[in-house]
């Protein structure tokens, strides 16, 4: 008797629960119409900015939320000046109300209170994320999210390589030093300190150093220079042979996708898996070029969009955050003739329609498939980034 | 008590000295707080010099410190030299005739755009190279050369010269105006002169005080650029501007404390750089009396013509090159090396763009006119207080002695790097709740709008024959009806030319419109150097050559409206 | 010694300005060559300077000393000119105006000396570190003149070198200059509208267009 008695409090309190979270999200929704929401997103990707641009066309017609776009050059730019408006105290009305965000920003706004949340958890589409197999979007930068982001797309480093000069691509890190020494100046890396550059970095010490483990924890300042020793042996080692022999570095993962193209190098690398078969369906590269990952797995990471503290549309900016997660919103952004951005949903928990939506979504040429791209490897404690991109400025940036 | 028309119009260049002033001293202030480690919205509250110390001992700081000077001095004494050689050489005759026609279709240009072009023109896997491969050189992939972002940051000095060079030669033939060129040629060919002699001892010397503050700004700008430093300097370390903006952009908030002792210093570099200049002026002028008065008339520039010449025209030749670049990727499929032009072309890109590029434009322009047409309103009105305030009668020609301290206030903002100030101001707006109205958008182009204005308008302003007013005021005893229906007419040609030149100053805005604007206006310039931060150059190329589009039309409204409304006037042709 | 103008005429889209001129101008002479405005006194000046505007055309043969003259460029005449604006370089002083014209290889003492010479002669010693805008209309037109002739010239033209100056300076400063020349012994051109600027007996040309 008491089981059932409990069994139907849990069953009431859980309709009792969902319903009041409908009830709250359609209340959402209701103060939504009518709101404009300026999304703050990097602009330097035009396939990018039409799936934005798509995005704000559906939000538009279906909830009445006006969506605007602004194209920033660096994400940085916009985190500061919502840091002037806290410094101003200006607590409403803020210039942004929806930004994309990853890693060392999202860090650096959830440790200055500027960010509006917890607020993922009660985005309807929240629950078909995959928060078991895709960790990193519980984690960013192993910084704990605790819902003031809400996951937008996944990242995994893999490198991209012009089948016709390379008939042969690299394993690991140790074969690419091979390959560089036969083909002086054909490859080459991010500058530090940046996103892409770093996560090259990590992988490279994770290849290379002798105890991996030791990246889960925070750095031990005696142990770096024990444990970083066969990463500056093998950089320096590594630098005679980049392309322009290390003196000069290219500004980002994406500049280096028009030297792939002009061959100027014949190995790139990004962290977008589709990013070689949405260049090459979009013109930017020849379709000799495909996508490989090392052996040992690659590094990963998700990215997401978050709601500054001072926003007023934050409900809006809700709704199109829920958007995005939306199966309908996610297939698009996966299939590589629109932007090829790998999903952070659970396919395994959809059904029906929603689920044909990601059968329909085409392969990409050069694209690998899930069990090609292998083990996503974690990230390293975000202790190790500030030490190792101080270590390599001081070494490299002379 | 009626006041004198000196008086009311003492409102205009009263207006403008303030607003400048308290503009670059609010952010300047802005700036040096944080460089003193106060900055309360991250904890900062104690006053220290710890931050100097972070800023000196930043790994790389030295070269990058070093850069910048190295490209930047070198550029600007390169242009200097490189122009007032040209004038020497080239004044009268037709390539200097074909200059004076090209020059605001060169000007136009905004430097984001020129970079990208060049930096595609003489990259290894560039169009000059591909001009040449396979064929002479059997490259089938590029050379591992360093030819751009090179460490010492030649390859962004060069293109500095390139840029700057035509802008000097402008307001040099301002100047030349009221010099007497003429006939200071013919008395000096009859004492036994040569013209290059001529130039160098007597015409140079008495040209070169009027082109003293730009060449200021053109120090200033060599030594704090950022958008072409990007794209065409070095990166490990960047020049210190780049560095700086870097800093302002790192996620951990601390960077922004050396970011602003950075802009200081920046500041500071270009503090010294000026005085320097104006000391080596000094010097240079007292040195060289004794070389002036030796009655040489030999001239030994004889041979250095035919390379002046060239040198001349290929700042004119790779812009123009630069441009045509972009026209060819805008219109790009695919294009590899070592192809000399595209094999697969396409109209994609530009429909997308115009479609895309629309709102930012209409923002563009409606703020570029505005900030250009109050620009001039200032303008004429400062002009005007001068005209009012001289006593004497100027002889046609004579440099007259106008409010000089005008002058250098005006130019305060163009000798103060952007970075330095423009951040500081962001902090006010924010706090005044004047940020991200385009008003203040508006006002903050303003700054930069009038200087450049004020440069180009007032050469030819003061050169007005006052006898033609005073004639007109006899007659008809109204001021105002004589200022705008005699003298502003007659003025037109120059008046369009200096609000062509304004517009084409606030659509370059790139800090100002990023900071003030809170990310609610897009402009032009703020989408162009969003998107090159991608790669995809065909969408860049579009992007840059719309950017370009718009300053280019100005000038040619500047051109054709005085040529169709002055039609059957003689005497309205220049 | 003499400057010579043989058969020299002028044309301007292929029809003659003035008719042909011949005139031979001995060391010391001053000519005046007279005529209504826009007849061509000017030109003809600019003519045996050797800066004649691109749109004429110039026929006959001018010498000086004997040596033809046509194909010289204007540095190389060794003619002098004198302008109505005296066209002093505002930036120098009187002594640095001066010392302009000196020819070369003259150490500056002996500079000195001659601009000291000079200004004595012109009765305005102790004017080297004047400004020039500082003087009066009388003072910078007898600079002129003396910084024309300490560049040793061969012959002197002078383009209505008095039309700025009233009549009382005129009467003074014209008979300075005619002995400067006579001094100097070269040969002068001199243009003017006003009868009373011709030396006394000097020949006086009177420049007309045959109508026809």
């Amino acid at each position: 008797m008491r089981h059932f008695f409990l069994i139907l409090l849990g069953l009431t309190l859980l309709s009792g629960f969902s319903q009041a979270f409908a009830q709250e999200w359609g209340e959402v929704e209701t103060a939504a119409k009518g709101q404009t929401v300026y999304f703050n997103a990097w602009g330097g990707s035009q396939p990018i900015n039409e799936y934005i641009a798509w995005a704000s066309g559906v939000v538009q017609k279906k909830y009445g939320v006006r969506v605007i776009h602004v194209k920033a050059a660096d994400i940085g730019d916009v985190v500061s000046r919502i840091l002037v408006e806290k410094a101003a105290k200006k607590h409403k009305n803020g210039s942004v109300d929806l930004m994309w965000i990853n890693g060392e920003n999202f860090k650096a706004m959830k440790e200055n209170r500027l960010l509006y949340g917890p607020f993922s958890q009660k985005l309807p589409n929240y629950h078909l994320v995959d928060t078991e197999n895709k960790k990193t979007v519980l984690y960013d930068f192993t910084i704990s999210v605790d819902n003031m982001e809400s996951p937008w797309g996944m990242a995994q480093l893999v490198f991209l390589y012009d089948t016709k000069p390379v008939p042969e691509h690299p394993k690991s890190m140790l074969d690419l030093l091979v390959f560089a020494r036969e083909n002086p100046g054909r490859f080459t890396y991010p500058a530090l300190p940046g996103f892409h550059g770093t996560t090259f970095i990590k992988q490279a010490l994770f290849e290379l150093i002798s105890d991996p483990d030791a990246l889960n924890h925070p750095v031990i300042q005696s142990d770096f220079e024990k444990n970083t020793r066969p990463l500056w042996d093998y950089l320096d080692t590594l630098h005679s042979f980049l392309w322009r022999k290390g003196k000069v570095f290219p500004t980002s993962a994406s500049q280096m996708l028009s030297l792939l193209n002009d061959n100027e190098i014949f190995i790139s690398l990004s962290f977008n898996p589709n990013s070689a078969s949405n260049a090459i369906e979009n013109g930017e590269l020849p379709d000799t070029v495909r996508t490989y990952i090392h052996t040992s797995g690659t590094i990963g990471n998700a990215h997401f969009v978050g709601i500054p503290f001072n926003s007023s549309a934050k409900k809006g900016a809700m709704v199109f955050a829920n958007f995005l997660l939306s199966p309908e919103a996610q297939a698009k952004k996966a299939d590589p003739e629109i932007w090829g951005d790998p999903t952070v949903l659970d396919i395994r928990k959809l059904t029906g329609k929603n689920k044909a939506l990601f059968d329909a979504v085409p392969k990409g040429i050069a694209t690998l498939t899930p069990n090609e791209l292998g083990q996503v490897l974690p990230e390293p404690h975000v202790s190790w980034v500030q030490a190792l991109e101080k270590k390599w400025l001081k070494r490299y940036s002379k | 008590m009626r006041l004198s028309r000196q008086e009311i119009s003492r409102i205009f260049p009263v207006f403008v000295i303030s607003l400048f002033c308290i503009t670059v001293i609010a952010g300047l202030l802005g700036t040096l707080l944080p460089s003193m480690n106060y900055l309360p919205v991250i904890g900062n509250t104690r006053f220290s010099l710890s931050v100097w110390f972070d800023f000196f001992s930043y790994p790389g700081i030295q070269t990058s410190i070093l850069v910048t000077l190295f490209s930047g001095l070198t550029a600007s004494f390169g242009v200097v030299i490189l122009a007032l050689l040209f004038i020497t050489v080239s004044y009268g005759n037709a390539l200097w005739k074909f200059f004076e026609k090209i020059l605001s279709s060169v000007l136009s240009i905004p430097h984001a755009a020129f970079a990208i072009g060049f930096g595609f023109l003489i990259a290894p896997s560039g169009w000059l190279i591909r001009m040449v491969s396979p064929g002479l050189t059997g490259f089938t992939y590029p050379p591992d050369w360093i030819l751009l972002n090179d460490p010492a940051g030649i390859s962004l000095a060069i293109a500095l010269v390139i840029k700057e060079f035509p802008f000097l030669i402008m307001v040099t033939m301002g100047a030349l105006g009221q010099l007497d060129i003429e006939k200071t040629l013919l008395t000096g060919r009859a004492l036994g002169y040569k013209k290059e002699q001529i130039w160098l001892k007597i015409l140079i010397p008495r040209l070169y005080p009027h082109l003293r503050l730009s060449i200021f700004a053109i120090i200033a700008y060599s030594l704090s650029v950022v958008d072409m430093a990007i794209i065409l300097g070095p990166s490990s370390p960047p020049p210190l501007a780049v560095l700086i903006l870097k800093w302002f952009n790192d996620p951990d908030m601390s960077f922004k404390l050396i970011a602003a002792a950075g802009s200081l210093f920046l500041f500071f570099i270009v503090l010294l750089s000026i005085l320097s200049v104006y000391f080596i002026e000094r010097s240079v002028g007292g040195f060289s009396r004794r070389w002036i008065l030796n009655g040489s008339r030999h001239s030994f520039l004889g041979s250095f013509k035919r390379v002046i010449f060239f040198m001349g025209s290929c700042t004119i030749v790779f812009t123009l090159v630069s441009s045509v670049i972009l026209v060819i990727w805008s219109l790009t499929w695919q294009w590899r090396f070592p192809d000399f032009l595209p094999d697969a072309w396409t109209l994609k890109f530009w429909t997308k763009g115009l479609v895309s590029s629309l709102d930012p434009v209409i923002t563009t322009l409606f703020t570029g006119m505005a900030a250009a047409f109050i620009g001039l309103i200032l303008t004429i009105g400062c002009l005007e207080h001068d005209v009012n305030s001289q006593k004497n009668q100027i002889r046609k020609n004579k440099a007259s002695n106008y409010n000089k301290t005008l002058y250098y206030f005006l130019y305060l903002p163009l000798l103060v790097p952007q970075i330095t100030f423009m951040t500081g101001i962001q902090l006010l707006l924010v706090i005044m709740k004047m940020d991200g109205y385009w008003i203040t958008l508006m006002g903050s182009h303003l700054l930069f709008v009038l200087p450049y204005m004020f440069i180009v308008l007032s050469t030819t302003y003061q050169a007005f024959d006052r006898r033609l007013t005073d004639q007109a005021m006899l007659l008809k005893g109204s001021y105002t009806m004589v200022l705008f229906r005699i003298k502003l007419p007659m003025l037109l040609r120059p008046i369009l030319f200096s609000f062509a030149i304004g517009f084409s100053v606030s659509v370059a805005q790139y800090i100002p419109t990023i900071l003030v604007g809170a990310g609610k206006f897009s402009t032009i310039t703020t989408e162009v150097v969003s998107i090159a931060s991608g790669s995809d150059r065909r969408i860049i190329a579009v992007y840059a050559l719309i950017q370009q589009f718009l300053p280019m039309m100005m000038y040619a409204l500047a051109i054709i409206i005085p040529k169709s409304l002055y039609y059957n006037r003689k005497g309205m042709e220049v | 010694m003499s400057l010579e103008l043989e058969k020299v005429s002028i044309l301007k889209l292929g029809s003659t300005i003035f008719d042909p001129v011949n005139l031979v101008i001995k060391p010391g002479e001053i000519t005046t060559v007279m005529g209504p405005s826009g007849c061509g006194k000017s030109t003809l000046l600019s003519a045996v300077s050797g800066s004649l505007d691109r749109a004429f055309t110039l026929n006959g043969s001018i010498r000086l000393y004997g040596r033809e003259l046509l194909n010289q460029p204007m540095e190389e005449r060794n003619i002098g000119i004198l302008f109505q604006d005296d066209l002093l370089f505002p930036h120098m002083d009187i002594g640095s105006n001066l010392a302009f014209a000196i020819k070369e290889k003259t150490s500056r003492a002996q500079r000195n000396r001659i601009i000291n010479k000079a200004l004595k002669t012109a009765g305005l010693k102790g004017f080297e570190k004047r400004d020039p805008s500082s003087l009066s209309g009388g003072q910078k037109a007898r600079i002129s003149l003396l910084r024309s002739l300490l560049a040793e010239p061969a012959a002197l033209l002078l383009d209505e070198p008095f039309s700025t100056l009233d009549q009382i300076l005129k009467a003074k400063i014209r008979p300075f200059v005619f002995s400067q020349i006579r001094r100097m012994n070269i040969p002068a051109l001199l243009v003017t509208h006003d009868p009373l600027d011709c030396p006394e007996g000097g020949m006086i040309l009177n420049l007309k267009k045959e109508e026809g």
